[in-house]
């Protein structure tokens, strides 16, 4: 069988079996990480065939596998596998403190792997429609791992995801069906495939390619959590479970990102760069302001790290924004460095969860005593959010400024500058206001938790080192190809 | 033909207008109902005046899930709640439809040349149509405060959205519109849950009292 199919079929199969298992929450625990084990194998062994350099393709173009969705496919796999391995731990955790029942962990489980499968699903679509449906899909799979409680604050999160999303989402299907019937006259083949759409671009009416690029940008940007409406993310991140959020913002965050790059490159090849790099500068510029101002007042943990995933975004939005190669290539890099670092970032804040029993970090302190390896893990995360050399995301950020220094930018250079400052700022007066110091509230849970427990994040804390310090050949490769793909025409 | 299209489209409008402004729940779903009903004959028209056989079967599957479907599932969960009369909208009962018509129409006429000029159906009036009534839907979702006729307000852009398609991209691939159509039945079936979960939280519909979370 076709590996593309596999990604198709095993993890709803993975879905479907937890859903039927009894309610034994060891075994389910097991069985989770082990069938989780399997979906990313799958994943893993369709990006190891594109690294070797085969395009996948199956059911006559529909479904196809390039570089670009490579990337992004090795994401839900390495991320996706690490918090779905603490997710255990965590609803372990909630089990005991009696926040949930064995079967809504049960739920969770099975959930967790049809939300799998509508995120692979929109990175292997060929056919931008049925791209645009699996992104809107993978709301819907995700929203009761939103609002895992039936309490008010757990429904309003799940309510705003799904409403907000849902509008936003709208406009990027309108942006589908125009570009479709824009180029469907003009184009060589079946006008709903990326593949043909890309490679015709030039074809297609320069004004209706324009109005697309807006639809989609309102579209994508807002699952993407872009300014100005992003106001979904911080409430659904804050109140999510930590693995929630941390497969969200590590990885749904960037298959609607990934959509918007589709569209991107479509335009760009139809039109030229200047248009999409001027409004990509504009959004990028206006959401890492915006999250920048938010993130100062931000107290509670898991809130702050939401207005990162915003700002973090922008960063994207502001490297697709810069352009060129060097652009591109630091935009697709920041996907994979900011995925690692925000898993491990909200991952810990489920340790710091446990260990306070609450998210406000004015009521936390002394952490570097209590829990030492949580707060170094904590700190990993920080170091790598503010682009501390040494660490991932200090490699594409500096590859912004690389290619905006090359173009001269230099005016782009110092609105970057002062946007990562702010947040540099505020995150290291959090970080030392949660870490040292005396405790300023309650200790909950007053000890380390146990290595195992912390396996999924000391693995994502050397990922997140060793992407900053190393060049892994596979995904410069990748990125190379990505970026040949967009800029080639 | 293109007269028949016509009037139907523009009743489509106008029970868009119903859906977005009675005040009784079961009116609203009855009103979505017969609008999605009109859908199903445009559909049809439009099979027979181009010969597109798609259309046929995108007739079929739009009857059996939003005229038969989706309406009883929203009917079954107002009477499941025991809720009948609509909380106070953003600007109250008669400015909300007025502020949602007005900007509705205006949206529409910027956009529905473009949408005429690329699309494979060229029919102004049914493409006119099909912005207004996804327009009417947006403001649905900003005006209206509860949270069964924000429902309502997808299943409208949703409508508004599938007519766009049909005279559009009719020729597509067929799996788009089955996943299209599955992502709103899916939506639909989860909002409604949320919206039970969401009534044994704030004993109300009322989205507005929706403010634990600070965004």
């Amino acid at each position: 069988m076709e590996t593309l199919s596999l990604i198709l079929i095993v993890p709803l199969l993975c879905g479907a079996l937890m859903f039927v298992m009894p309610v034994w929450f060891k075994f389910l625990s097991k069985l989770h990480i082990l069938l989780s084990l399997v979906v990313s194998s799958i994943l893993l062994l369709a990006v190891g065939e594109v690294v070797r350099g085969n395009e996948l393709s199956a059911f006559d173009h529909f479904l196809f596998l390039d570089s670009l969705g490579a990337i992004f496919l090795s994401l839900i796999a390495i991320t996706g596998l690490l918090v779905n391995v603490y997710a255990t731990t965590y609803l372990k955790w909630e089990l005991e403190e009696g926040h949930i029942t064995p079967k809504e962990a049960k739920n969770y489980f099975a959930l967790s792997f049809i939300f799998t499968w509508t995120m692979s699903l929109s990175v292997i679509c060929n056919n931008i429609a049925f791209m645009w449906a699996a992104i809107e899909a993978t709301t819907l799979a995700s929203v009761f791992l939103v609002a895992v409680k039936k309490d008010k604050k757990s429904t309003e999160s799940g309510y705003k995801y799904i409403v907000l999303c849902s509008i936003g989402l709208a406009f990027a299907l309108y942006a589908t069906i125009l570009l479709y019937a824009a180029a469907h006259d003009h184009i060589q083949g079946e006008a709903m495939l990326y593949t043909n759409l890309l490679a015709g671009a030039k074809e297609v009416d320069s004004m209706a390619l324009k109005l697309v690029f807006i639809f989609a940008l309102i579209g994508f940007g807002t699952k993407a959590g872009l300014a100005p409406t992003h106001t979904w993310l911080p409430d659904v991140h804050a109140e999510g479970p930590a693995p929630t959020s941390a497969l969200l913002s590590g990885v749904l965050l960037k298959c609607a990102m990934l959509g918007l790059i589709r569209f991107y490159a479509i335009v760009a090849n139809g039109i030229g760069f200047d248009f999409v790099e001027s409004v990509m500068l504009i959004s990028g510029t206006l959401t890492l302001f915006v999250s920048a101002f938010f993130l100062i007042r931000q107290h509670n943990v898991k809130r702050m790290f939401a207005y990162h995933s915003i700002a973090h975004m922008g960063v994207i939005a502001f490297g697709l924004g810069v352009g060129g190669a060097i652009g591109l290539f630091a935009a697709l890099f920041h996907c994979v460095a900011h995925s690692f670092t925000k898993a491990l970032a909200f991952c810990s804040t489920g340790n710091i969860a446990r260990v306070y029993g609450t998210k406000d970090m004015t009521k936390m302190g002394g952490m570097i005593r209590i829990a030492p390896l949580t707060a170094i893990l904590f700190g990993i995360a920080i170091c790598s959010l503010v682009g501390v050399p040494g660490f991932a995301i200090f490699v594409s950020e500096f590859l912004i400024f690389k290619a905006a220094a090359l173009k001269e930018a230099y005016l782009l250079m110092a609105i970057f500058a002062v946007a990562l400052a702010i947040i540099f700022i505020a995150d290291f007066s959090h970080f030392f206001l949660a870490t040292f110091g005396k405790v300023e509230g309650e200790v909950v849970h007053g000890s380390e938790m146990k290595l195992g427990e912390n396996l999924p994040l000391i693995l994502l804390a050397f990922l997140v080192v060793a992407f900053g310090v190393w060049q892994f050949d596979s995904l410069t490769f990748l990125l190379d190809e990505s970026v040949k793909s967009i800029i080639k025409q | 033909m293109e007269l028949l299209i016509d009037l139907v489209t523009v009743l489509m409008m106008g029970t868009s207008l119903a859906v977005f402004a009675f005040r009784q729940y079961r009116w609203s779903i009855a009103a979505y109902a017969l609008q999605t009903l009109l859908l199903v004959s445009v559909f049809l028209i439009q099979h027979f005046k181009y010969d597109a056989h798609e259309l046929l079967i995108w007739s079929f599957t739009a009857f059996v899930m939003k005229v038969v479907f989706v309406p009883l599932f929203l009917w079954k969960l107002a009477d499941k709640l025991g809720v009948v009369y609509e909380h106070e909208p953003v600007g109250g009962f008669f400015i909300s439809p007025v502020v949602a018509l007005s900007f509705s129409l205006a949206v529409a006429m910027m956009f529905y040349k473009v949408f005429v000029h690329f699309s494979i159906f060229q029919d102004p009036l049914p493409l006119f149509a099909a912005s207004f009534i996804f327009m009417m839907g947006i403001f649905g979702f900003v005006l209206r405060n509860s949270f069964l006729k924000q429902i309502l307000s997808y299943c409208l852009f949703e409508n508004g959205i599938h007519l766009s398609l049909a005279l559009m991209a009719y020729n597509s691939h067929e799996l788009v519109e089955v996943g299209i159509l599955t992502d709103a039945i899916f939506a639909v079936i989860i909002m409604g849950v949320l919206a039970k979960r969401f009534y044994s939280a704030y004993e109300s519909l009322d989205t507005s009292k929706a403010i634990n979370l600070r965004g």
